[in-house]
């Protein structure tokens, strides 16, 4: 197997809430420890696991939003561009749809020139026709998700963070947003993937990872660790 | 190289932001980027005269040169505060450096500034006594300020983020300095053996330079320049240092 990649060696971060100077306060809970993960390219991970074991943690420390406080973590390239699907990061009232799209773009990574090509298709994708050249703050908040998925969908990372977002706007919408991310999974694009639902991630996955506690309790094939995790983990069978 | 010129597009853009909502805040619009300064000026004028005995056109413009120099100065920082705290929910999902944050707070400010600053400029140099070679001098006194502002913006913008105390703090010394800074008052006023004290300040050295530079065309006092770039350098390499150390283990620390 080529090299990884993303490699998690024994990683763990945890949160202090609030600025303490010194050590790490005894009582202070792991939000992650101890975990170890390869991540290979073009695969399409799922994470499955209850509220509070990490999931969002370890999205977040892939993306580069924070450091480790133990362990590793090492990518395979510098500059490797993991991003997580955020629905209208940083937008600004008072600019246009248009402007918008490329400052979130630029957010997420992109350059202005690349986010300026994709316009075109932005404005295509979010069916917002003419209103895409008026301030976001006259739009519904169905318009504004709209945008948001559109232009998250013009930013091909090198790999793909999904956290539970998985189709937005009303049901014509719904239908559309869902079948470009099912392209993505399709796609070369790494894809890691959080959810409640067991039955999403054995759907669409190639490889699962059930959390628990900041540690990874089972890894594998999809339909087997979710099939675990719904007869062991899930509230619902609790 | 990339990374350099993306964040110069998201400071371009989001300071376009920042403008065009302080425009639509008000009836006035962009008109408040000059009457506010103005209407300090006559607030500071109309008290002052009548204690100090200085009236007439010289008195006004001395006061409003300081006037708009503290307001680039305190705004700046001030904005800059906060400007963490205020966009919290983007470094949750984007890996951005903190700094682009109050860089982009005191962008929007200093363009406020160099409206204000242009249109005193004209009217100073009509009612003075016309350009000098002395204005020369303000390219590098508009720099020093922009750079100590920014430097001291990199140590607030983290430190207010992770103690919210200290902005209440921050408010009061920032009270203090309006009172001791010269801006409705000259060196001539200060007492002879409080004038290093008064110098040690570093505002009230850019205040006194551009009075020196706009209204009497003289050039600014250099050691006085030189221990105010001396400060900002610190500022920069400590200011450097905290944005380091705390770009991304500030989501860990607090959750504002």
């Amino acid at each position: 197997m080529s090299d990884p990649l993303i490699r998690l060696e024994n990683t763990g971060v945890y949160y202090r809430g609030g600025w303490t100077l010194g050590a790490r306060p005894p009582e202070t809970p792991w939000a992650l420890r101890g975990l170890n993960l390869e991540i290979q390219k073009g695969e399409k991970l799922g994470i499955v696991g209850r509220n509070g074991c990490g999931k969002s943690t370890l999205l977040r420390l892939l993306a580069g939003i924070i450091t480790p406080d133990e362990g590793s973590i090492r990518y395979s390239q510098s500059g490797l561009h993991v991003q997580l699907l955020a629905l209208g990061v940083g937008f600004e009232g008072n600019l246009t749809g248009a402007e918008n799209a490329i400052l979130s773009g630029l957010f997420m990574g992109k350059s202005r020139r690349h986010m300026e090509s994709r316009l075109r298709e932005i404005q295509e994708f979010s069916e917002l026709a003419d209103a895409f050249y008026h301030p976001v703050n006259t739009y519904s908040s169905g318009m504004n998700a709209r945008l948001g998925f559109s232009i998250a969908l013009q930013t091909d990372p090198d790999v793909f963070l999904i956290d539970e977002i998985l189709g937005v706007g009303d049901h014509g919408f719904l239908n559309k947003s869902r079948e470009a991310i099912q392209k993505k999974f399709k796609s070369d694009t790494t894809v890691i993937l959080i959810s409640h639902e067991a039955k999403t991630i054995s759907s669409i996955c190639s490889r699962a990872v059930w959390m628990n506690k900041g540690n990874i309790l089972a890894q594998g094939d999809p339909v087997d660790v979710c099939k675990t995790y719904e007869s062991q983990g899930s509230p619902s069978r609790r | 190289m990339n990374n350099v010129l993306r964040y110069k597009d998201i400071i371009y853009y989001r300071t376009l932001a920042g403008l065009k909502s302080e425009a639509r805040k008000n009836y006035l619009g962009y008109l408040w980027f000059i009457f506010e300064p103005l209407l300090s000026t006559g607030v500071l004028y109309f008290a002052m005269s009548h204690l100090t005995g200085n009236r007439g056109a010289d008195a006004i413009l001395t006061i409003l040169v300081g006037m708009i120099t503290w307001q680039w100065f305190e705004g700046s920082i001030m904005l800059s505060s906060l400007s963490l705290t205020t966009k919290f929910h983007i470094h949750m999902q984007v890996p951005l450096p903190k700094y682009l944050f109050p860089l982009v707070d005191i962008g929007t400010h200093t363009v406020r500034f160099a409206c204000a600053f242009l249109l005193v400029l004209s009217v100073c140099l009509c009612l003075a006594h016309g350009p000098t070679i002395a204005l020369l001098w303000l390219p590098v006194l508009l720099i020093l300020q922009l750079a100590m502002i920014i430097g001291f913006s990199l140590i607030i913008s983290i430190s207010v983020t992770l103690m919210p105390d200290l902005k209440v703090l921050m408010q009061s010394i920032f009270r203090l300095l309006f009172f001791v800074s010269g801006i409705f008052f000259t060196a001539e006023k200060v007492p002879a053996h409080l004038l290093p004290y008064f110098h040690a300040n570093p505002i009230t050295i850019f205040i006194e330079s551009f009075r020196g530079v706009i209204l009497e065309g003289k050039a600014p006092n250099v050691s006085l320049l030189a221990y105010n770039a001396v400060i900002t350098v610190v500022l920069f390499v400590v200011g450097g240092c905290i944005q380091s150390y705390f770009d991304k283990r500030l989501l860990k620390l607090t959750n504002v």
